[in-house]
């Protein structure tokens, strides 16, 4: 081989290496113990019972987990503990029902800041939601002022109010969907003492097009009176 | 080769095979030398680089405002540039080394035209830093394990596939009728990194697997990364050593072939066992857990195997630096596995998983066996290529000490801070149980985040301890390279002087 690496070390070119040199690189070569080999040791025979027992317990426990074997990744995925049980938890795949009240009390807390957690308002500008006619009555008032707000004087429980509602339609400034609108009437509805019925999104939604489309002008106290 | 063996036997008609050996593995080492040298050096200063993000990170887990005001330095960051430095900068240097000189030295085939490997190696590097910078200056990917942008990975694949072709050319070129059992180990690993790095990158950053589907690639490559790669070099490296320095062959061939076949057939199922609980199909998960429990068998058998080739030679543990750290390696490994396999177990890994725990595990085996396993085989490899001595037996035992005793607690520590926060974080109604808290509600987050501060605390105190360890080990390293040559005497670097010849041979 031309470009043996040897050749190339200066320390064994050079010439008249000294004896305690050439014994140290002798003493590096020697204490080189010879390359490993394996043994033939046969394997042991426990090992054999051994491997079988492992690969016995790891199918048993494939078989009595294996969840059906499904590729899906609803049912599949959940019954792999065993104290799931099926009946409890609703058909899997199904879309959950959602609490539209639940759902309205998280939604409500923007409307807290005037009309107030207790539902009470303030007396002289912000009318109270508590035992209002105007939130348990029908649905086209109250509907009307989530979707376009409501400005100017007006009376509540024989008391005067003058204050401002923002819209919280669809185009408004909080842009609410129906979905999120029919919530929070029907929160307001259930509480405080209120017992009036949840209202549909599907009702909303008849409102909002029965021909107020593209309103953007806050509802006044006479407007609505004239609603029935 | 041939031409000194001719020489020597020219010479001296009595030259016996041993000597002709003797020489054609010098030539072999010498033939190894500069990218050995390139590699190691490269993993050093990786090393040290990463163990200093390591403390930063360590030291952020319990004073977050500790170079709180640092956009390059915060958590975020810091973890994933530990991670990506020590697994890609100090791990895959100094296994392309070990694999390298393994490869040549049993294959009998000097290593052909080793400044291409050069090459090669400074590609790796280049890909490293610029993926480490990427992460540090906020363009990770997010994927764990993978977190090197775009811009980086193509670099270090082109380099990898240099270097594992040199590594096959050279087992193609060597003259040894017999393969031995590190050689599988190396060989099979280098056609198994490309094969898992290659899918992760396709199927994860390039064209996304949408959903779980992506998780479950992730942990595969991980996982994998780990088992098929690092596991097999360092039981390369464990099954070559061992024998090496004691002299004696390794216990069984037999239960070497069982070991290696059911760590490739098992390994690469497991990490899936890290999802049990995720919404992926649960024979999925299954599989997983099984092949985990399966990776008794290669563990056991590995175990056996080295355990029997040790036994009667523990004295050799007194004075033999790579025995000491290759022996501390495989018991790691033997430990780690076994614990793996126990992590897989439903309702274990319902405590335990997604906490200080995990963590634990990972470093047993990253750095107990992994690390500890590759400090073992760079202090035999070093003196045989340069040819001289560590200059100091003192920084080896100070580098063992520290590192042993850190990571032991290290592991330790944090096993025991993973399963009180598990408990309580997971299964509430479990610490209950144990008294860890009063009522079975779900304990505040913030509680369970306290409960953990001490054993957070410790980790950094094992963390100091192995930089220690690491500070004495690049010492050694560095002086070893600078220091003049002209020893008046050649001395065995050994932690004591052994009192019969037969053991100064190591």
């Amino acid at each position: 081989m031309s470009d043996n690496p040897i050749k190339k070390d200066p320390r064994l070119d050079r010439s008249g290496l000294s004896d305690e040199r050439l014994q140290e690189v002798h003493s590096i070569l020697l204490r080189e113990k010879p390359e490993p080999k394996e043994g033939d040791t046969p394997l042991p025979l426990f090992i054999l019972g051994f491997v079988t027992a492992v690969i016995f317990a790891g199918i048993i426990y494939f078989v009595h987990y294996r969840g059906g074997l499904e590729t899906g990744f609803h049912k599949a995925a959940l019954i792999y503990d065993e104290r799931y049980d099926p009946t409890k938890a609703g058909v899997a795949g199904q879309e959950t029902k959602v609490d539209p009240v639940a759902q309205g009390k998280l939604l409500f807390q923007t409307c807290a800041a005037c009309h107030q957690a207790t539902g009470i308002g303030v007396p002289g500008v912000y009318p109270p939601l508590a035992g209002s006619e105007w939130v348990t009555g029908g649905d086209e008032r109250v509907v009307r002022i989530m979707l376009q707000g409501l400005t100017g004087p007006l009376k509540v429980e024989g008391k005067d109010y003058n204050g401002n509602m923002p819209a919280f339609g669809p185009g408004g400034g909080y842009n609410l969907s129906d979905e999120k609108i029919a919530y929070v009437i029907s929160y307001i509805r259930q509480e405080w003492g209120n017992k009036a019925a949840e209202i549909t999104t599907d009702k909303v939604k008849e409102i909002r097009e029965k021909g107020d489309v593209g309103r953007v002008k806050p509802w006044s106290f006479e407007e609505l009176e004239a609603i029935k | 080769m041939a031409s000194l063996r001719n020489l020597a036997a020219s010479l001296n008609p009595a030259t016996s095979t041993d000597d002709v050996n003797r020489a054609e593995s010098r030539e072999i080492d010498a033939s190894t030398k500069w990218p050995a040298i390139f590699l190691l050096g490269s993993a050093v200063v990786w090393l040290l680089i990463g163990t200093v993000f390591a403390l930063i990170s360590s030291f952020k887990m319990h004073s977050p405002e500790f170079l709180g005001d640092y956009e390059w330095l915060t958590f975020g960051r810091m973890r994933a540039a530990h991670l990506n430095a020590v697994v890609y900068g100090w791990s895959v240097n100094a296994s392309f080394a070990v694999a390298f000189w393994l490869m040549a030295r049993l294959s009998r085939s000097v290593l052909r035209h080793s400044g291409l490997l050069i090459v090669a190696a400074a590609f790796w590097n280049i890909g490293v830093t610029l993926g480490i910078g990427g992460i540090l200056a906020g363009d990770s990917t997010s994927i764990e394990w993978l977190e090197m942008p775009l811009y980086a990975t193509p670099l270090l694949f082109l380099a990898y596939a240099l270097v594992g072709a040199w590594a096959v050319i050279t087992f193609r070129f060597g003259k040894s009728q017999h393969i031995y059992v590190s050689q599988w180990y190396i060989l099979a690993a280098l056609f198994w990194f490309p094969w898992l790095y290659s899918v992760a990158e396709i199927m994860i950053l390039l064209t996304p697997a949408r959903g779980t589907v992506q998780a479950l690639v992730n942990w595969w490559f991980a996982h994998n990364l780990i088992g098929l790669w690092f596991t097999s070099i360092g039981l390369g490296a464990i099954y070559y050593f061992l024998p090496k320095v004691l002299g004696k062959p390794i216990h069984s061939y037999y239960l070497a072939a069982l070991g290696f076949w059911s760590l490739a057939i098992f390994y690469n199922w497991t990490g899936v066992s890290h999802l049990i609980g995720g919404p992926v199909p649960v024979w999925v998960q299954s599989a997983g857990i099984v092949a985990s429990f399966m990776m008794i068998i290669p563990v056991f058998v590995t175990a056996i195997n080295h355990h029997m080739t040790m036994l009667g030679n523990f004295d050799a543990l007194k004075n033999s630096p790579t025995l000491r750290f290759i022996v501390f390696g495989a018991v790691a490994y033997t430990l780690t596995s076994l614990q793996g396999s126990l992590m897989a177990v439903r309702s274990w890994s319902e405590v335990t998983h997604f906490t200080h725990y995990t963590v634990a595990h990972a470093h047993w085996g990253m750095y107990a066996f992994f690390t500890m396993t590759m400090f073992g085989s760079i202090y035999y490899i070093m003196p045989r290529i340069l040819l001289q001595e560590w200059p100091s037996a003192k920084l080896i035992s100070l580098h063992f000490w520290a590192t042993a005793f850190g990571v032991t607690l290290y592991v330790a520590d944090l096993s025991i801070g993973g399963i009180i926060q598990g408990l309580l974080l997971n299964t509430p109604v479990l610490a209950h149980k144990f008294g860890l808290q009063e009522g079975t509600d779900p304990v505040p987050f913030l509680d369970t985040v306290k409960a953990a501060l001490p054993y957070l605390k410790w980790r950094s105190y094992a963390g100091i301890l192995i930089t220690v360890g690491h500070v004495a080990f690049a010492i050694n390293f560095v002086w070893m390279i600078v220091r003049s040559v002209e020893v008046t005497k050649t001395k065995l670097t050994l932690f004591c002087t052994p009192t019969d010849t037969e053991v100064a041979a190591r």
